[in-house]
């Protein structure tokens, strides 16, 4: 039986956290765009963790008694897996404030808004991502929950997934600073080929 | 790659809606879906403003969209799970349901980024919609029976004695109440095999019928005598269930307790001698009254024996009432000792005793009394002591009065008295 | 030449030491990690050109870049980064950059930098 090595080395690390990079850098822009302010690029931090651990990571980023919006977003292909966005309420209904030009955005506009930025978000990194590996992605209906801190992490979502890919970015917008953390789930088959693309381009690149 | 030809006719047959519209919002583009569910032509409404038609919709929102879409050049969204709909569509399908208006999922693709166009896509998504609805109903009444169900299990566990084992026996689970009562830890009792915990001694034909009734998938209910750990008796109403599984084969035992102890050792008390633990004649009398009464052909077949012991007066006299009780203790003892566990052995006066032997013939009951004559004989009281008994044998006759039987047997112990003593005598 | 690259990540250094490699193969390469770095070696070599990523520990891009324009302000300095923001580009070059260009940097875009963009 094939012992399946998903741990990465150093150099791999580094390699996923310059594409990682370039891929915030295209969201930041996308990001700006669609809120007409520039944003201020923060070192993401990049950490591999076994998806048993994502619920204890997200807990212990979130403040346990307000509400967020957690919302999905599905992508296949070689490099496939799910990407999971978390924000605040308030992080929300200010984003749902400055995209729908209201003071009391509805519930269905911050939902709304919220999904458009977890798409752009989710797209953006993922593509710029796979693009820099050379594979191609599709991308499903983003969904989104309000629901409690507690409530984020069911244990039967995780259960397919065997490692979890946290990038900690702080989405720097002027007024708008959305704390954000990207979770990108991924099945071993993706890790596989993820890690197979990135020796691929580490060679590339160091001869 | 291969051209496809009549990509118009593709479109039109497909099941969803798909139109392509440029950020002002003309549409160049409308399928045959959209035609039928919005009755509006293509004819009408290529070239045209989609606020034409649908002045209605949130056209910054669907700008940005576009924008978006073209921006990071894959798909973007509206929200599902919404109630704002893009497009208002009635549902097409015949349904029973109240859910009149189309739930929709909509999709804004990128297409010709040059000429800023994209296609919008329209995909009814009702009927799961109304899925998820049911489905969240369903979950919510389970929940709400599970809080239930788990709120009386607990009840049930602390308050009423209850068992689970395999169909081999061995322990899989036991209520809390259970584990207090008879002073185990579950860790303890889990996993051992319940004959380890059999009582033996007199209810050996309790646990025969017990397990020739389970075995057979039946339920059996009776009392029995368990041992708590600190080794105190005590005395449980039982009702031990056979469950099937699928093929009808016995998967497991569930047994539910109910302590009698108190009832018990009262009833004990009622019907037991108390110097020498023996039944009591009013014991007696009932059990052969029942006997006689019902004439079962299993409990009628027995020998009646009388036995007296020999010059007990005197032995009181001589040597005083605390051995006389030690004479009747040592008879007593010798008398249980000597005969089965099914024989019914009373008290029946000052120095008499009742045996009744079951299922023996009176040649049979002969041998065994002379056994019983002889043990009596060279078990001394105080080992200087001798003491005799003398014994009145007689086999019930059939449909018989029980008076004439005790009469006959009397009369027996009578002629065993004038010839003697320290002897038995059939009638 | 002395040529400095200044990026935190080792292979963001390695890909535009790769294509430096082939455009400018006898040039001497120093490398920095973080802003910090970058000024100390810029003080001490003094390289014809600088390669500058922007997102970095310790001192970011931007300050790194000020303090270079202001040490030297005829100093080549091509900022490399992930932020492909107008306006971030618009920032740089206010502040004294050559050029900006988005990451990943390859062969052609490296002679064309130093083709049009530098003054040697």
């Amino acid at each position: 039986m094939e012992v399946l090595n998903l741990e990465f080395n150093e150099d791999q690390i580094d390699a996923l956290r310059e594409f990682m990079n370039v891929s915030i850098g295209a969201a930041t822009a996308s990001l700006a765009n669609l809120l007409d302010a520039f944003g201020t690029m923060h070192i993401p931090k990049i950490e591999i963790c076994d998806s048993s651990e994502l619920s204890q990571k997200i807990e212990s980023t979130i403040n346990l008694e307000s509400m967020y919006y957690a919302t999905k977003q599905l992508f296949t292909g070689k490099f496939g897996g799910e990407c999971m966005f978390i924000i605040s309420e308030e992080s929300a209904r200010n984003l749902g404030k400055h995209l729908y030009k209201a003071t009391t955005p509805s519930r269905d506009d911050i939902s709304d808004a919220v999904i458009e930025l977890t798409n752009i978000l989710t797209s953006t990194i993922v593509s710029r991502l796979t693009q820099e590996l050379d594979t191609q992605v599709q991308f499903f209906v983003p969904s989104s929950q309000f629901i409690d801190a507690h409530s984020i992490v069911n244990s039967e979502d995780v259960a397919d997934y065997s490692k979890i890919i946290i990038i900690s970015t702080i989405l720097d917008f002027k007024d708008q600073k959305i704390n954000g953390n990207i979770y990108i789930l991924t099945k071993d088959e993706a890790i596989k080929s993820l890690k197979v693309l990135i020796d691929k381009k580490i060679e590339e690149i160091y001869g | 790659m291969m051209e496809i030809k009549y990509p118009d006719v593709l479109l039109d047959s497909l099941e969803n809606g798909h139109m392509i519209i440029d950020d002002k919002f003309i549409v160049s583009y409308w399928n045959r879906w959209l035609a039928i569910n919005t009755q509006i032509s293509k004819e009408e409404i290529i070239g045209r403003k989609l606020d034409e038609f649908y002045p209605n919709i949130n056209y910054k929102v669907l700008h940005r969209k576009i924008k978006t879409a073209l921006l990071i050049n894959t798909p973007s969204f509206y929200d599902t799970n919404s109630n704002v709909k893009f497009i208002p569509m009635n549902r097409n399908k015949v349904t029973t349901s109240s859910l009149m208006l189309m739930q929709q999922q909509v999709t804004i693709s990128p297409y010709i980024a040059c000429e800023n166009k994209v296609m919008v896509s329209i995909y009814d998504i009702s009927e799961l919609f109304e899925a998820k609805i049911s489905l969240k109903k369903e979950i919510e009444k389970v929940n709400k029976l599970n809080d239930k169900l788990e709120a009386d299990q607990e009840i049930i566990d602390k308050n009423i004695m209850m068992m689970r084992t395999s169909f081999d026996g061995v322990i899989i689970d036991v209520s809390t109440f259970f584990c207090q009562f008879f002073e185990f830890k579950k860790d303890f009792i889990l996993g051992k095999n319940i004959s380890t915990f059999k009582q033996d001694g007199g209810f050996s034909t309790t646990y025969k019928e017990l397990w020739e009734t389970i075995i057979n998938k039946k339920c059996w209910s009776g009392e029995l005598k368990l041992k708590t750990y600190k080794g105190e008796e005590k005395w449980v109403q039982s009702r031990i269930t056979p469950i099937l599984d699928s093929d009808g084969e016995v998967l497991e035992f569930s047994a539910v307790y109910h302590d009698i102890t108190n009832e018990k050792l009262l009833e004990e008390l009622y019907i037991t001698d108390p110097l020498t633990k023996l039944y009591n004649r009013a014991h007696f009398d009932e059990v052969v009254n029942f006997i006689v009464k019902h004439q079962r052909k299993a409990d009628t077949d027995f020998v009646l024996v009388i036995t007296d012991i020999d010059h007990f007066k005197s032995i009181n006299d001589t040597y005083g009432h605390q051995v006389g009780d030690e004479a009747l203790i040592s008879v007593a003892n010798t008398l249980k000792d000597s005969l089965r566990e099914d024989d019914l052995i009373a008290r029946w006066g000052g120095e008499e005793f009742v045996i009744m032997l079951k299922n023996v013939t009176l040649d049979e009951a002969k041998i065994i009394i002379e056994k019983v004559r002889a043990s009596v004989e060279k078990n001394k009281i105080n080992d200087t002591i001798s003491v005799t008994a003398s014994f009145g044998i007689t086999k019930y006759i059939l449909g018989e009065d029980i008076k004439k039987t005790f009469k006959r047997v009397d009369d027996a112990l009578y002629e065993a008295k004038k010839s003697g003593r320290n002897r038995a005598i059939l009638k | 030449m002395k040529i400095l690259i200044v990026d935190d990540s080792k292979i963001g250094r390695m890909s535009v030491i790769k294509s430096l490699k082939i455009v400018k193969p006898d040039a001497e390469l120093f490398q920095a990690a973080n802003g910090l770095e970058a000024v100390e070696i810029f003080k001490e070599e003094k390289p014809h050109v600088v390669f500058l990523d922007l997102t970095m520990p310790v001192m970011d891009g931007y300050e790194a870049l000020k303090h270079i324009m202001s040490i030297d302000k005829e100093a080549q300095v091509i900022v490399v980064s992930a932020d492909i923001q107008s306006e971030a580009k618009l920032r740089v070059l206010v502040a004294g950059a050559k050029n900006m260009y988005p990451k990943p940097i390859n062969d052609e875009k490296m002679l064309q930098i130093f083709e049009q963009d530098l003054l040697l």
